[in-house]
């Protein structure tokens, strides 16, 4: 079970000390409640829930070590960001940047680091300052473009 | 080496994560 990126002791640790994870087997031929309850339409798909069972957080497809982690730390801000817990988030957030800068995740990451800085203090140059980072950093992503309204926010 | 704690059962990884205040990682694999 421990194979691939799991078998890092690294990931082992973060994963154990930070989450209850979960393998669920999937069976095409007769998909499974949990199959159907999450729309599971390829492996491996992996999602972050709260301890409500909510999702906050999906990703598809093998990953390696860093993009996994940065997967899993952007789960785990998306869960305070989607109960209004946005300051609480904002470290979490961050943590992705600093921690896993060329990671998949990272734009999105930037993104919403912005977003909850705004709604908890609601400065707008949050906003501006994560396009001037998504826009330096990662301006091929596609979460650059979605801040580029932000551009004409002033400093 | 201490390897990832894996739970098979989604409900009961629900109620762990509500006792500790974590959230569930899920992993959807298929042994083809």
């Amino acid at each position: 079970m421990n194979t691939g990126p799991y078998s890092d002791p690294a990931v082992a640790e973060f994963i154990n000390g930070n989450f209850v994870p979960v393998r669920t087997e999937c069976f095409w031929e007769r998909p499974t409640d949990l199959m159907r309850r999450f729309g599971i339409q390829w492996t491996p798909t992996f999602l972050v829930h709260g301890p409500d069972g909510k999702e906050h957080h999906r990703f598809v497809g093998y990953v390696p070590v860093d993009d996994l982690v940065a997967h899993l730390r952007l789960g785990r801000a998306k869960i305070l960001y989607d109960t209004d817990r946005h300051g609480e988030a904002i470290p979490h957030f961050e943590a992705v940047l600093s921690n896993h800068p060329d990671a998949g995740a990272a734009p999105e990451a930037a993104f919403l680091r912005g977003v909850a800085g705004y709604k908890s203090g609601h400065d707008p140059k949050e906003l501006r300052r994560a396009y001037d980072l998504l826009s330096s950093r990662y301006p091929q992503s596609e979460w650059a473009r979605r801040a580029e309204p932000y551009s004409a926010i002033p400093l | 080496m201490l390897g990832i704690r894996w739970d098979t059962d989604f409900l009961a990884a629900l109620g762990k994560a509500r006792d500790a205040g974590r959230p569930v990682y899920q992993d959807f694999w298929f042994d083809g």
